[in-house]
């Protein structure tokens, strides 16, 4: 099979090392994956065609209106790939009602100038069959596909054991105690609940370190269109000795976070709501570090298995650290069971098979 | 026919004004027109739709600016609705070969832009109409497209707040306000009682006009406006242009100098003859008289300059008499029914 995906690339943002997984996948399970546009020579450096008509299918990946190219791009895509062959994995539930959790919208209509009937409508327009990566679609016409997946490859130390593991983690002296890795966008309350919970075990743990845009101040635009969830408190993380950095490229971020002892796992509101999936889900458990799972208890279950729910803290955040620091092998054993979980149910090779399956279904 | 505009809604900017007249003049002649969209308090009097594939035609407006619709929104429109059913209104001159005037204003400022405009249109639609009775280059349609409706027209007259008044943006036009314009009321000032623009950009050029390398397109003098005691005030919504150019003795109609060469039409051209007021227009006598009436060549500022604002200010019944002239023939000749049907003759070939 011939895939063209389209979207547009960002290499410190959204799908790019998903992307880059079902190139790579693809091509070992025989089949040819290209990017839709230009080939660029920046990283990542995927295949690139505007060959439209020599693929079998079009894969749109949506998470902005920008997804979808411009002329005359576009047109070649719609002339030349008939509806039937064209699929929308729609990455943050465009494709619903417009719905509101806290401060976080899946119609953004304030800064992106798009009401929700456009992003229906344009749905419509472009393919009759929608994914969304969760595996609860609120809309009949909506398949779960979950997209992101697990690389075993990628993970950056096995350990035969959770002894191994442990003792490997307590020795090792980091420069974190914390870190995350991604965008301030609508995760701030999430953010200060799990730092705020570290700051007890500073101390112990040593500081921690946020990298993505926007964890410094609070955009001008943010403050001028009056979007919250775009918030930050400086003066707070001063106070808390929490390191920010700006964004680094997809292919830096598990090396980064295993310069962590911890790193939580966050989703945005609108994404715990629809139970949708991030490449970050499952990517910060190849990393060399403690994932601490801030997302809802039953999505804990369905996505990683119940061996993870160790590393699931509930209310106590605090105190699940501290077990974390005092058991450790415990903790390692749900990781390096989790993983096991997610290279079995969730590899990017199984993942690309059920997209085959719903392409020629 | 049912014909559905595709415009970016400006409402103090762009040709809302004109997609009005075709609404109304579209539902006197039993044709069906909207603008694509949701409903807008702001264009009350426009019909609106979203449903693209109820349509006979969609027209694109694009003025200066290409990438104004999203991927998204394209989306919507090029899936459903076939490319031979798709045209474009290029408002400003954009599909013309790269033409430069006097070193100043411009429509492209390279062939690679002008390459880039003209992928995007060949894609988007099979026909281009520019608003001209004479289109420059070859295969495009010309149509004057914006029209007169005389039912906007004011009835009584109007208060007066200031003998000279210029509603319109500052956009490629200081050469000749700097030149022409100012200098004539410099000379007349002291016999003008008050002068008044309206509009973006007089006071101060936009923050982003430099990184665009249009610093001249929206260059100013503010201060030199002062010193002539020439009011600025903001721009007004597309609802009160003609009410406020009422409120002038003399309405100055300005063009950019692309468009005069290039003899292009805005609703400027009529919407002033809307107005209580006597326009005097920037324009060459010649095209003046070929889109008002032999009238129109006395209300063209080239043919004297300050001494026919000074005739205009000391015998106004002499020129209430020659725009009641200019009326007439653009009712006979411009009105919006006859746009209407131009434009359906040039969707229906």
């Amino acid at each position: 099979m011939k895939l063209l995906l389209v979207s547009k690339l960002s290499h410190t943002a959204r799908a790019v090392n998903t992307l880059a997984k079902y190139v790579r996948v693809g091509q070992a399970l025989g089949h040819e994956v290209a990017v839709f546009g230009e080939q660029q020579s920046e990283p990542p450096a995927l295949p690139a065609s505007l060959d439209v008509k020599h693929f079998d299918f079009a894969v749109f990946v949506v998470y902005m209106p920008w997804d979808f190219p411009d002329l005359p791009y576009l047109a070649q895509l719609l002339d030349g790939m008939p509806k039937d062959r064209r699929v929308i994995i729609d990455c943050c539930g465009r494709y619903n009602e417009t719905l509101r959790v806290e401060h976080d919208f899946n119609h953004l209509e304030k800064m992106e100038n798009h009401q929700g009937w456009e992003w229906l409508e344009g749905f419509q327009a472009v393919s009759d069959r929608i994914l969304q990566p969760t595996l609860t679609p609120r809309r009949s016409d909506v398949r779960p596909f979950l997209f992101h997946g697990f690389d075993p490859k990628s993970v950056a130390k096995w350990y035969e054991s959770p002894q191994e593991a442990a003792a490997a983690w307590s020795g090792a002296v980091r420069p974190y105690g914390a870190a995350y890795v991604g965008t301030n966008w609508q995760r701030w309350t999430q953010m200060r609940r799990f730092l705020e919970a570290v700051e007890p075990l500073r101390e112990q743990l040593g500081r921690s370190c946020l990298v993505g845009w926007d964890w410094d101040k609070r955009p001008d635009w943010a403050a001028q269109l009056g979007i919250a969830g775009v918030d930050t408190d400086p003066a707070l993380l001063k106070r808390w000795g929490v390191e920010t950095k700006p964004a680094i490229p997809y292919d830096q971020f598990v090396e980064f976070l295993g310069q962590a002892r911890f790193s939580p796992v966050v989703h945005r509101p609108l994404f715990n709501e629809l139970g949708l999936v991030t490449n970050r889900t499952f990517e910060t458990f190849c990393a060399d570090t403690l994932p601490v799972l801030m997302v809802p208890d039953r999505y804990v279950d369905e996505v990683y298995g119940p061996a993870a729910r160790p590393l699931a803290p509930g209310d106590d955040v605090t105190g699940r650290l501290r077990d974390m620091m005092r058991r450790p092998e415990v903790y390692w054993d749900a990781v390096l069971q989790t993983r096991a979980h997610l290279a079995r149910e969730h590899s990017f090779e199984r993942r690309f098979k059920e997209l085959v399956a719903i392409l020629e279904g | 026919m049912k014909i559905l505009f595709v415009t970016d809604r400006r409402v103090d900017a762009g040709s809302i004004q004109a997609v009005a007249g075709y609404v109304r003049a579209g539902d006197a002649l039993g044709h069906t027109i909207a603008v694509y969209g949701p409903p807008d308090p702001r264009f009350r009097d426009v019909r609106t739709s979203t449903e693209v594939r109820a349509f006979d035609h969609v027209v694109f407006l694009f003025e200066s600016k290409l990438r104004w619709l999203s991927g998204l929104q394209l989306a919507n429109l090029l899936a459903g609705v076939p490319r031979g059913r798709r045209a474009i209104l290029d408002a400003d001159g954009m599909a013309n070969r790269v033409t430069g005037i006097e070193g100043y204003d411009r429509n492209h400022a390279s062939d690679g832009e002008r390459d880039a405009w003209l992928a995007y249109y060949e894609r988007l639609a099979d026909r281009i109409m520019q608003p001209t009775f004479t289109p420059a280059e070859p295969g495009i349609i010309g149509l004057p497209f914006y029209g007169y409706d005389p039912a906007a027209r004011v009835s009584a007259p109007v208060p007066k707040q200031h003998d000279l008044l210029l509603v319109g943006h500052n956009w490629w036009r200081w050469r000749e306000m700097s030149t022409v314009l100012l200098p004539a009321i410099e000379r007349l000032r002291h016999r003008l009682d008050g002068v008044c623009f309206v509009g973006l950009w007089w006071d101060a050029p936009p923050p982003w006009a430099g990184s665009l390398g249009l610093g001249e397109a929206f260059q100013t003098d503010p201060e030199r406006l002062r010193t002539l005691r020439v009011e600025v005030r903001p721009p007004v919504p597309f609802s009160e242009v003609i009410g406020t150019m009422s409120t002038g003795r003399v309405n100055l109609m300005t063009q950019r100098p692309l468009f005069r060469h290039l003899r292009f039409l805005t609703s400027k051209f009529f919407e002033i003859f809307c107005a209580d007021t006597v326009p005097l227009v920037l324009i060459d006598p010649d095209h003046a008289e070929a889109v008002y009436g032999p009238a129109g060549r006395e209300l063209a500022w080239d043919n004297g300059g300050a001494d026919r604002l000074l005739d205009v200010l000391t015998r106004p019944e002499r020129y209430r008499a020659i725009v009641e002239e200019v009326r007439a023939h653009l009712a006979a000749q411009h009105s919006y029914r006859r746009r209407v049907e131009e434009l359906v003759g040039a969707l229906e070939v």
